[in-house]
């Protein structure tokens, strides 16, 4: 049970009805709008933060699919276990970045490693980032491309904790689909 | 003195933005009123603003270029600290304090006494000249307290309006012996006014009144506790539920956060209703 009253059409405020006119948004947007001030903000910075941007959207997968399960946030490992199988990543990679399974046996790409390195050590750990994981992940991409990711890194430890303190339920469709997939 | 300036300086003169603020001081009331849009009575969460916060949004609102300021509750005189807020609000802005009329004896009309001031007027409800009909909706001895409140307080120089809700039609001729004797106060027929019953909160619970959506709905900027509203119709509350559909913000102060949020809320909204249904 999710911990706040998640809006619907009809009580979600005039500023954030715009989000509910195609449908139920998700149980994210309908917690955001009882803070509607919020919605908006909060949604650009996490939608181009989530998108695609120049690293492309598996590696993008990587880091929300990745952080999600470093920070043990149920709902958001279930939706982007999914989403991470509909940009093309293989059941085999899912596990491996929801640390079910080992990562060298899933990721035989340097550059893909380091990036993974470079992800773990942002949200996997506190304090301050050993220069051997910068070095070895700026081998391999620019500086964009890292600072890209840290972004991505940074908004999903936001949605991440937002939706495990605020217990945010996984839709039935998700949870059919993890079933189907083999990966509940 | 220099006119304020701003965006919300420029709509309140242009007429985009209505020019009056309205706060809910609190939510708590002596009544239970079968219509009550925020289901106040003396059970209800009081839900209140501090003074501190009314007379900063009353300070703010000066400084954006808003033109009046609009108490209403629950019941306001409930706050013992309500008249002396008042006062201090009333140095930026004049205001219309909206109340029951049940409250004003002993101590407490002497304390409503000191809001004699030509900035400020009481606007108490009155809904028939039957006292059966008028204390049917809004409790036992209605009827009878506010019509000795009100000469009481026009005595010590306050000023009064008197507010009709009403189910019927609002230029019924059945309204007539009400106006004659707000009339009979020496109460200006303009201050007496008359609107329909709104159907949100309680009077949605018992079907009572005129449907009436956000466009509909003067769009006045209105703060609570809870944040801050389209209109005072906006913070209504429903079933023990406070409403969310005509929320504009959590944030009340500072005040230019949710006079934005209206003004972009206003923008693009198509001309409503609520001339054509008399709501205000």
């Amino acid at each position: 049970m999710p911990r706040v009253e998640l809006l619907d059409a009809e009580t979600a405020p005039l500023s954030a009805q715009q989000y509910f006119s195609g449908g139920d948004p998700g149980p994210i947007v309908a917690a955001l709008a009882t803070v509607p001030e919020l919605l908006g903000p909060a949604l650009g910075f996490v939608g181009p933060a989530l998108g695609a941007g120049a690293v492309g959207v598996r590696i993008k997968e990587f880091a929300i699919l990745r952080t999600s399960a470093l920070q043990g946030c149920s709902y958001c490992i279930n939706a982007h276990t999914t989403v991470s199988l509909d940009v093309g990543l293989t059941g085999h990679e899912v596990r491996a970045l929801r640390g079910e399974t080992a990562l060298e046996e899933a990721f035989v790409l340097a550059a893909e490693r380091a990036m993974i390195g470079w992800i773990d050590a942002l949200a996997g750990a506190t304090g301050a980032i050993p220069d051997d994981v910068w070095a070895e992940a700026r081998a391999h991409w620019a500086e964009h491309e890292l600072v890209e990711v840290a972004v991505t890194v940074g908004a999903t430890m936001f949605l991440n904790r937002f939706a495990t303190g605020l217990q945010l339920p996984t839709s039935p469709q998700v949870l059919e689909r993890l079933t189907a997939e083999g990966l509940s | 003195m220099t006119a304020a300036q701003g965006p919300i300086a420029d709509a309140v003169r242009d007429g985009t933005l209505p020019g009056r603020v309205w706060l809910y001081s609190n939510y708590h009331c002596n009544l239970a009123c079968s219509y009550c849009l925020t289901e106040s009575s003396p059970r209800s969460e009081r839900r209140e603003l501090t003074a501190a916060q009314m007379i900063a949004v009353a300070e703010q609102a000066k400084e954006l270029g808003f033109t009046a300021l609009g108490i209403t509750g629950g019941e306001p005189f409930l706050l013992p600290w309500l008249p002396e807020a008042v006062l201090e609000m009333v140095q930026h802005l004049p205001l219309v304090l909206l109340n029951n009329g049940t409250l004003f004896v002993g101590e407490r009309l002497e304390r409503a006494a000191k809001l004699a001031h030509p900035g400020i007027a009481l606007q108490i409800s009155l809904d028939s000249h039957l006292p059966d009909i008028n204390d049917m909706a809004r409790g036992p001895d209605n009827f009878s307290k506010v019509v000795e409140s009100v000469p009481r307080l026009l005595e010590r120089g306050v000023q009064v309006r008197i507010a009709t809700t009403t189910a019927g039609p609002l230029d019924s001729p059945a309204l007539d012996p009400l106006k004659a004797l707000v009339a009979s106060w020496g109460v200006p027929a303009d201050d007496h006014i008359v609107r329909p019953i709104v159907r949100r909160g309680r009077a949605d619970e018992r079907g009572l009144g005129v449907q009436a959506i956000a466009r509909d709905i003067p769009s006045e900027l209105c703060i609570t506790a809870d944040g801050a509203f389209w209109g005072s119709f906006g913070p209504t509350v429903r079933n023990g539920r406070l409403d969310t559909d005509l929320l504009l913000t959590r944030t009340i102060l500072p005040l230019a956060v949710p006079a934005n949020a209206l003004l972009a809320a206003i923008g693009g909204m198509p001309q409503g209703a609520d001339a054509a249904l008399g709501i205000r």
